[in-house]
């Protein structure tokens, strides 16, 4: 479903991402580690078109390289982005809204919606309420319905875990488990690796802008020398 | 020899270079000193272009050159605030009419002076003090003002702070008007004694390009540049923004004064509509297009806008060219402040001269490899 | 009692008017940090626009009002695509000085292409007139800008709350890489608000042509640099900040009319400015704004 090949993101004279490669097949939950500052960010916004890159990016079969940030989400690629990015100024039940934009069809919208607030009871909670006033934990739900709530073919989650307890980490976690479940494809970036391992299909690390080794989620746990390729970077 | 620590550019530092004091004087001097060096650099084609009407110039060409000089005066006030701490103002023509009807007040003669502001308070009708005592005891005023006025503005956010130095314009327009008694309002105060000529107004505009590169590259301009970009970071590093743009809006006031003070006392008549928005639109056009960032913009903006609009202003009463008369153009001259305003933010915001003074273009210039 | 009544609904016809100018200002820059000097110009070239549709035969007040709401998102529109998207992600200084710069050329082609003096537009004189509530005497005209800026704002609320284009311009004003990120062109967001904006200033236009019943080329300079001021008041950035700073400063504005005799009668503005810089020294972040500590995360 998404093909990129050679990505390079370049901020100035610094290389961010250099001639990076991944491949995801639909159904697929793919996860990429690595450590801080590896790249993760500035790839995944090279994939989504929020930063300048070189190479290839292919959705679908289809060339997006050109296309602006805003289309490609037409197309059905969405990031739930790091640090959750909730509207919070809006209430719960806004961000919803905004997050099926792109969607013109409401009776999918209000099912959705049903849906979603079934996912995560919390929100159903706090329907009325300002997002700002949610906990990490509820912003996260928050960010990665309102993402759901375009229809996406692909999530690209960007670091869920960061700066949450981790009882909260394994509830986000599972979600993400029920989601890859309902057949949804996924790209979880996550500097956690052990909780990404542990439901993602494969795996890619990254360490200093460079993709350094690739394989199936469980052979790269059950890896001794992991430890060594992450820091080692 | 000390080794080179200065933020010049970086210089391939080979023996032959090194040796030679002459090729590349500024790696060797403190702050200061190349500051100074710098700063009469910048003033030096000012001026070249001064002696040079001096010498040949009509007597009409010398008053535009004049009102020329005053304009740059003015545009480097502006730089002084506005390059170093990221906020437009539209309020230093005020400080240039303060000072400008500070010494009309002061300095004229008494006959001139009753038939102007007979009623004036504090007993101001009855004295005429001499023009340099004068001169002084007006930027006394324009400190206080200054400094009340900046305590307000330095504390706002950068667009506030803008807002804010156009409401101030606005308020001492105000007054200039309407504070009859003191300032003649509407109508023009003459009588001021016309003792400053061309030569006066060089001397001055080579003091005040010097005094900005000092300023520039002081640790307090360099400190406000930095906090202009990122104001957290400067925070951290302790640096009080507020204090050092209050000292920018300070400075630039005198600055602007002194421009109010040369003109009225080469004019020897002031009128207050001369500092509101026409001298507001006119000083940022010069200052944009030659660049916010550095002194030398502040010159080549005045220089290039000063001949180009002397031409546009002969088309705007509709000269005759080639035998055809060509009809009264009003608005010209401002249409093409506002394009020159609108054009350079969009392709060139940092004006003609970038970031780069004209000494430090010409330091490059002489240390590229292979130079010597 | 009848001069206490006329000077308070005085009070609030031109808080009103504020009001409605500050909030266009106020919508534009808070999701493009935008301030646009140039709002002047569309109450001119809309003011110029019914001077035109006057000429051509355009007899009716009605028809002329929609010439001026229709012209001001129009030319709000013109002028960001023309002039403001050049520079959409400058600094904040760069856009203020080019739309400083809008303002001097579109001032200087309405002088030098219509005339540098005002022309009459009388068309509508029939909205002013005296009535009567109860006792006392007031202008109709003002009871019609109060009821018209109530309606105006309300419908400003309900947009903002309702629609999705309203909830974007919302979320956009604190983040607006994230609302590219739902899929919403950032284009469509920044117009709208320019539209909305241009709306607004065209509601003025009408209420100031038939106030004074005629325009010229710096016809909307001068209360637009008030509604910037109430912005600053009010808290720049917030809707809610500009619509209250409008609504003060129309009552200070009044109030010292009132109070102050008639030969300073030409301080007013220098004396209303003067009194706002003292509530900045109180309070720099304006009567509704928030103190931002640099480096908060978001509540």
């Amino acid at each position: 479903m998404l093909v990129v090949e050679g990505l390079t993101v370049r901020y100035g004279p610094i290389v961010a991402v250099r001639a990076a490669s991944i491949r995801i097949a639909a159904g697929e939950m793919v996860a990429l580690i690595g450590p801080n500052g590896a790249g993760k960010t500035s790839l995944i916004g090279g994939v989504m078109g929020l930063v300048g890159a070189t190479g290839r990016v292919a959705f679908d079969g289809r060339d997006v390289a050109r296309l602006s940030t805003e289309d490609r989400v037409r197309l059905g690629m969405t990031v739930t982005p790091e640090g959750r990015r909730v509207f919070a100024g809006l209430t719960v039940g806004e961000n919803l809204r905004l997050g099926a934009a792109i969607r013109a069809d409401r009776r999918g919208v209000a099912d959705d919606t049903e849906r979603y607030l079934t996912m995560f009871p919390v929100l159903k909670e706090r329907l009325g309420q300002l997002a700002g006033t949610l906990s990490g934990g509820e912003q996260q739900m928050l960010a990665i319905a309102r993402s759901l709530m375009s229809r996406p073919r692909l999530l690209i989650l960007d670091e869920p875990s960061l700066g949450l307890a981790p009882r909260i980490v394994a509830r986000i976690f599972a979600h993400v488990a029920e989601l890859k479940a309902t057949g949804l494809t996924l790209l979880v970036v996550e500097q956690n690796i052990m909780q990404a391992l542990a439901v993602a299909d494969r795996a890619y690390m990254i360490a200093s802008g460079e993709i350094r080794h690739e394989g199936p989620a469980a052979a790269l746990r059950a890896d001794p020398h992991l430890v060594d390729m992450y820091i080692g970077g | 020899m000390a080794a080179p620590v200065s933020p010049s550019p970086p210089v391939s530092p080979s023996p032959a270079a090194t040796a030679d004091l002459a090729a590349t004087p500024r790696r060797h001097l403190p702050p200061v000193a190349r500051a100074l060096l710098g700063g009469l650099v910048v003033a030096a084609p000012v001026v070249l272009i001064g002696i040079l009407i001096l010498a040949f110039a009509p007597g009409y060409q010398v008053r535009v050159a004049y009102a020329g000089f005053v304009n740059l005066i003015l545009v480097v006030a502006l730089q002084v605030f506005m390059g170093n701490s990221n906020i437009g103002s539209f309020g230093h023509s005020a400080f240039v009419g303060l000072g400008a009807y500070g010494v009309a007040i002061l300095a004229t003669p008494l006959a001139a002076k009753k038939l102007s502001i007979p009623n004036a308070p504090f007993g101001l009708a009855d004295i005429a003090l001499d023009p340099t005592l004068a001169a002084i005891l007006a930027l006394a005023v324009v400190f206080v003002v200054a400094v009340v006025s900046g305590l307000v503005i330095c504390r706002l956010a950068g667009i506030a702070a803008s807002i804010v130095t156009l409401s101030f314009l606005i308020i001492v327009h105000g007054a200039f008007i309407h504070y009859t008694d003191l300032f003649k309002g509407a109508q023009a105060f003459f009588g001021i004694p016309t003792v400053v000529g061309l030569p006066g107004a060089i001397a001055a505009a080579v003091a005040v390009i010097v005094v900005a590169r000092l300023f520039k590259d002081s640790a307090a301009g360099v400190q406000l540049r930095a906090s202009a970009d990122d104001i957290l970071a400067a925070r951290a590093f302790a640096v009080d923004v507020r204090r050092l743009r209050f000292v920018a809006w300070v400075i630039s006031a005198l600055i602007a004064a002194s421009a109010g003070i040369l003109y009225a006392y080469f004019m020897g008549t002031v009128i207050a509509r001369a500092f509101y928005f026409q001298q507001v639109f006119l000083t940022l056009a010069m200052l944009i297009m030659g660049g916010m960032r550095t002194v030398s913009g502040a010159v080549v903006g005045t220089a290039i806008l000063t001949i180009g609009l002397e031409l546009i202003r002969s088309l705007e009463n509709g000269p005759t060219i080639l035998g055809v008369q060509l009809p009264e153009m009003l608005g010209l001259s401002g249409l093409t402040l506002g394009a020159v305003i609108v054009l350079g933010m969009a392709l060139k915001p940092n004006g003609i001269m970038g970031r780069l003074e004209l000494d430090e273009i010409l330091a490059r210039w002489l240390a590229r490899p292979g130079a010597r | 009692m009848d001069y206490l009544v006329q000077q308070i609904v005085n009070a609030l016809a031109f808080g009103a008017e504020y009001a409605l100018l500050a909030l266009g200002l106020a919508l534009v820059f808070s999701i493009m940090g935008l301030v646009n000097f140039a709002h002047g110009e569309i109450i001119a070239i809309a003011g110029y626009a019914v001077f035109f549709a006057v000429g051509l035969g355009l007899g009716s007040p009605i028809a002329a009002v929609l010439v001026a709401v229709a012209m001001g998102p129009i030319v709000a529109v013109a002028f960001e695509r023309v002039a403001f998207r050049p520079v959409r992600n400058a600094p904040p200084t760069t856009g203020l000085l080019t739309a400083f710069g809008v303002s001097i050329v579109v001032q200087n082609l309405l002088t030098l292409f219509v005339s540098p003096r005002p022309r009459a537009v009388s068309v509508f004189g029939p909205l002013n007139q005296t009535v009567f509530v109860g006792p006392y005497a007031i202008s109709s005209l003002q009871v019609i800008e109060l009821a018209v800026t109530l309606v105006a704002i309300a419908g400003l609320v309900v947009f903002l709350n309702r629609s999705l284009l309203g909830l974007a311009i919302r979320a956009a004003a604190r983040d607006f890489a994230t609302v590219r990120l739902m899929g919403i062109r950032a284009n469509r967001v920044i117009a709208t608000a320019f539209a909305l904006s241009g709306l607004l200033a065209g509601i003025v236009t009408v209420f100031m042509l038939a106030r004074r019943g005629s325009v010229e080329p710096d016809f909307g300079a001068a209360p637009v640099i008030k509604a910037f001021v109430a912005c600053v008041l009010g808290g720049f950035g917030s809707l809610a900040g500009a619509a209250v700073g409008g609504l003060m400063l129309g009552i200070l504005d009044v109030a010292i009319l009132v109070a102050l005799p008639q030969k300073y009668g030409g301080l007013r503005d220098a004396i209303t400015f003067l009194i706002v810089g003292g509530v900045l020294v109180w309070r720099p972040q304006g009567l509704l704004g928030r103190t931002v500590e640099l480096g908060d995360k978001e509540i």
